[in-house]
């Protein structure tokens, strides 16, 4: 998925996986932060939006 | 840009990482309120649609968690 | 390819006249010049309008899906991949099928006859992976690097990927030739037909046209042969395999697959192993 969304001219980061068990409020807090330091630093998403007609 | 807050929307898995979103909000844990939490009843649940349709609605990112 | 076409209508002959099958599925001149449509030969009266030669682009495994009769069916390197996949997907039973093998020497460009379609001459199975009976003896296979034009885009930056894939897909019209020529298109209902939600816009807006291929091409991954029928479909020439053969070209190097090659081992994205690459997640 992930490939072919690069390939298409996405920017690699707009789209994260994470695998994170039910027990880990810690991991969560820390991969919530992470994900959203790396987008902040991507800026926001123009390509693929569909413009509100 | 300094100012700029992303929309993030957030797929989780119920009884994984939406388990640990609760967790984290019982436990008052402090986290950016960018992400935007779908539950799915699984991960399996999880397809290219829903993850299109969410950038074509403006999200600025898409996370999928397990 | 005379021969062929002769070899062809003998075998055809004989499988309707004993009764083996009920009909064969095959090509017969088109009415446009270069091109051959699929026919179904149903009595052998008919037999002399199947023919072979350079124009039988379309992918006969499309006529399969669903099937209740024995048919016969002429497969070229491609197509019989296609019908492994259909078996493997349980859309057809293989002792309903009579699969006459043409070891293929590549198809034409619609457009001039001397130069070869794009995927055929990048293809590495000419010949086909399963059959009952062969028209003519193998054909050598080819080795050359597959995946050149994937790798050519692989290389442009964000921005220039974008560029390349909007021109790409201007001329589309969404007149959805590539999914009906497809033999991996099957579903009841597509999701461009479904309205409740509704996944993709109707119109010609681009992103509606690009999410459309890209869920398109996605639908196909890890079962695309790159048999070329979309490209051959489209009334305006676009190149949609850009988007199933970097598919392809990743199932080739994250699974080691490729599809069709035999009836039993389903997709990768089907299955689960508990080596499966997992470089993506954290």
């Amino acid at each position: 998925m992930k490939e072919l969304m690069e390939h298409m001219g996405i920017e690699p980061g707009r789209l994260q996986f994470s695998w994170i068990s039910s027990a880990e409020s810690t991991k969560f807090v820390d991969v919530v932060k992470d994900v959203t330091e790396k987008v902040k630093a991507l800026g926001p998403n123009k390509n693929f939006v569909k413009e509100a007609s | 840009m300094a100012d700029f807050e992303p929309k993030i929307v957030s797929f989780l898995c119920n009884w994984c990482s939406y388990g640990a979103a609760d967790l984290a909000g019982v436990g008052r844990a402090q986290y950016p309120a960018n992400v935007r939490v779908v539950r799915i009843p699984c991960t399996g649940r999880m397809s290219p649609k829903f993850f299109l349709a969410a950038l074509r609605e403006g999200a600025d990112a898409v996370w999928v968690s397990g | 390819m005379e021969a062929y076409t002769e070899k062809i209508r003998e075998i055809s002959e004989r499988l309707l006249k004993d009764g083996t099958v009920e009909a064969v599925i095959g090509y017969r001149k088109g009415s446009v010049e270069n091109s051959n449509e699929p026919c179904i030969v149903r009595s052998s009266e008919k037999i002399n309008d199947l023919v072979w030669d350079s124009n039988c682009r379309i992918n006969l495994a499309n006529y399969l899906t669903n099937r209740k009769d024995k048919v016969a069916i002429i497969a070229k390197g491609c197509d019989s991949r296609n019908i492994n996949t259909q078996i493997i997907e349980n859309k057809i039973k293989r002792d309903q099928l009579f699969i006459i093998g043409v070891p293929c020497s590549g198809m034409t460009k619609k457009e001039d006859s001397s130069d070869l379609q794009e995927n055929c001459k990048v293809c590495h199975h000419k010949n086909p992976v399963v059959y009952d009976e062969l028209v003519a003896a193998e054909v050598e296979e080819t080795k050359v690097d597959r995946y050149e034009d994937v790798k050519k885009i692989e290389a442009m930056g964000v921005e220039e990927k974008w560029e390349f894939f909007k021109d790409l897909l201007e001329p589309c019209t969404r007149c959805y030739a590539c999914k009906n020529a497809c033999p991996l298109c099957y579903c009841p209902t597509c999701f461009v037909d479904e309205s409740k939600p509704q996944w993709v816009g109707k119109g010609m807006d681009p992103i509606d046209v690009r999410t459309y291929h890209f869920l398109r091409a996605y639908h196909c991954a890890g079962r695309c042969t790159d048999c070329g029928a979309c490209e051959s479909a489209c009334p305006q020439g676009i190149n949609m395999r850009h988007f199933t053969k970097k598919l392809e070209k990743e199932c080739f190097d994250q699974f080691a697959w490729e599809a069709g090659l035999n009836s039993e081992e389903r997709p990768p994205l089907d299955t689960f192993k508990l080596d499966d690459p997992q470089t993506f997640i954290k």
